[in-house]
């Protein structure tokens, strides 16, 4: 990892489905301390694009670096600087959700003592506290996904890339996680969030890109974006 | 599919003489009736009720009884595939096959009907709430008390099969009388089930969602624990992939820890007092083997499971593929220890030479193959 790197680096990004291309030559920075909103219609390609930027989805061309690092020759140094919340996030089922922070925390070679505290205190701010000894098999989908973003968030993540994750969030998990996100940014985090709540990344994120068919995208910076906040629509 | 098949229909075929009951005897009659009964009891029950779907096909307006009738004729079909893998053992060693085929018809027919009815009572009871005093019988677990009936409706098919295959390999009165007396008796039952099944569905389905509740982890035992014992000199990466898989493990295939104790214990007993004997060693091996190799099926079956799911997980934990094998085959190494070690120890004791050491190292070794197993049925 580069010191000084952009959180998220993303250079002429290709990615096809057999012969039918989804990504184009996406390119796109995300700067320390900013939230970018990636907004588009079912199967435009968010989810594959975010998959690209962590390795869960091998493009068929072009760059992606995150804090410095390549997320595919050096899947080490990008995974200490992401925090990464899937669409469907993956639990597992014979785990009690402390046990599987824990189990997080330890993979990442977090100091335990440190990271029980961070635990218990995202557990609160989540409103999962009590929950600690339930199965995740027994967690409601909400309750997963609060999981999930607690083990994203428990290394203190530069780049956090959310895709769908305040789908299922009562409204005021909602507005705590997004009030940790903000702390994070006064940090020097980034965020690159998907959602089709067009309203919420038009409030909260500081521009954007959209994809508004598999194949097509657009960087709404500036006065592009100051228009599309003020519309928030599927098209550019 | 197709190839389980023909491997077991193979299997039957050489198997000739020694997997063909003698129907000439009540024993072999009663013998064919349960091998008959035993698979389409067990089918019956997730072939009847699929708590998955059952919501949304009843949310789809499809009335119950055009469920029941699908399922009732899927396990019909089960059943007849039954009888004509059993037959197989007559076929390939030339054997009269009309006497075989009717007794086994009989048995089939028996048991599937009160597979239907059995399954579908122990529902009616189970969501209603009834118990009966034999459900005691089960333990003090309270959730399995409450799943007694369902828990005892497979033996009714099972001795219905077993009953029927005596009746119709009797002497009394002609085959054909004795095995339409079966069928109709046993079509007899169908409306009864059905009509069980009715009243069971709109409340069971959702019970059963119920009664499959996982309670916390500290009533199951096996608590998730990084660096504890001879694991502390891994690294804390590898330590926790190794708590992880040994909690995942214990708790998804928990026979496979529990079938070491009482293995290793009569095992290292055996050898012990008698592990001079060439007999004892060699059931012994074959017995302490066999286990090896199912803990080995279980490590390699918690690959499987997690295909294209943990993968992306440890990846985003920054796990290496080595952190991940090593910490694999340590959680893979101690479930083998609960067998290797007192076995190890056994066998020093009774027989010396280096056969504990090679114990230990049997165990190591099958551990090595099945987390590489392991890791490569997880994929990417």
């Amino acid at each position: 990892m580069m010191d000084g790197a952009l959180p998220l680096t993303v250079r002429a990004l290709r990615k096809k489905y057999r012969r039918r291309v989804v990504l184009d030559a996406v390119t796109f920075d995300v700067r320390p301390g900013e939230a970018v909103a990636l907004a588009g219609p079912n199967g435009a390609g968010k989810s594959t694009l975010i998959g690209c930027i962590t390795a869960d989805r091998v493009p068929d061309a072009g760059e992606v670096r995150i804090c410095g690092a390549d997320p595919f020759g050096e899947p080490r140094a990008a995974a200490v600087c992401m925090g990464f919340v899937p669409e469907q996030p993956f639990l597992y089922p014979e785990l009690s959700l402390a046990e599987l922070l824990r189990f997080v925390a330890a993979a990442r070679g977090l100091d335990p003592d440190a990271s029980a505290v961070e635990t218990a205190r995202l557990l609160a701010l989540l409103g999962l506290a009590g929950a600690e000894q339930t199965l995740c098999r027994e967690l409601s989908q909400g309750m997963g996904r609060k999981t999930a973003i607690a083990a994203a968030l428990l290394h203190r993540p530069r780049t956090i890339l959310l895709d769908e994750a305040l789908n299922g969030l009562d409204r005021t998990s909602a507005e705590r996680l997004v009030a940790e996100l903000d702390a994070r940014r006064a940090e020097g985090a980034a965020v690159l969030i998907s959602s089709h709540d067009l309203d919420f990344l038009a409030g909260w994120c500081g521009r954007g890109i959209l994809l508004p068919q598999a194949g097509r995208w657009a960087a709404l910076d500036g006065a592009a974006w100051e228009e599309w906040r003020r519309a928030p629509r599927l098209e550019p | 599919m197709a190839l389980p098949a023909v491997l077991a229909a193979g299997g039957l075929w050489l198997a000739g003489a020694s997997a063909r009951p003698d129907v000439s005897t009540g024993d072999g009659v009663v013998l064919l009736g349960l091998l008959i009964g035993a698979p389409v009891s067990l089918q019956a029950y997730p072939i009847l009720f699929r708590p998955a779907d059952d919501g949304f096909l009843r949310r789809l307006g499809i009335p119950a009884s055009a469920l029941f009738g699908v399922r009732a004729l899927r396990l019909l079909l089960v059943a007849l595939a039954v009888v004509f893998a059993l037959m197989i053992p007559f076929v390939s060693t030339r054997q009269p096959l009309l006497r075989p085929l009717g007794v086994a018809l009989a048995a089939a027919m028996a048991a599937w009907a009160v597979s239907l009815w059995a399954q579908a009572r122990a529902a009616v009871h189970t969501s209603g709430g009834v118990r009966a005093p034999v459900d005691k019988l089960l333990g003090w677990d309270p959730e399995l008390v409450a799943a007694g009936a369902l828990v005892y409706a497979p033996l009714y098919p099972l001795l219905a099969g077993a009953a029927a295959a005596r009746f119709a390999g009797a002497d009394a009165w002609s085959a054909p009388l004795r095995l339409g007396l079966v069928f109709i008796l046993s079509l007899a039952v169908v409306p009864i089930a059905a009509g069980a099944f009715a009243r069971a569905l709109p409340r069971f389905a959702p019970h059963a969602g119920e009664l499959a509740y996982a309670p916390p982890p500290d009533a199951t035992g096996g608590e998730l624990v990084i660096g504890r014992g001879i694991a502390r000199v891994l690294p804390r990466r590898v330590q926790a992939v190794r708590a992880r898989d040994a909690v995942v493990l214990g708790r998804r295939y928990r026979w496979a820890g529990r079938a070491a104790w009482p293995v290793a214990v009569v095992c290292a007993l055996a050898v012990v007092r008698a592990g001079g004997s060439p007999a004892v060693r060699a059931w012994v091996t074959l017995a302490c083997g066999l286990l090896l190799v199912a803990q080995a099926g279980a490590v390699v079956a918690l690959g499987r499971s997690e295909r294209g799911r943990t993968r992306g997980m440890d990846r985003a934990l920054g796990l290496r593929p080595g952190d991940r094998l090593v910490g694999r085959w340590a959680a893979a190494f101690g479930l083998a220890l609960g067998l290797a070690l007192p076995l190890a120890a056994g066998w020093s004791i009774g027989i010396g030479g280096n056969g504990g050491g090679t114990w230990l190292a049997a165990a190591a070794g099958v551990a090595a193959v099945a987390s590489l197993a392991s890791l490569a049925a997880a994929g990417r």
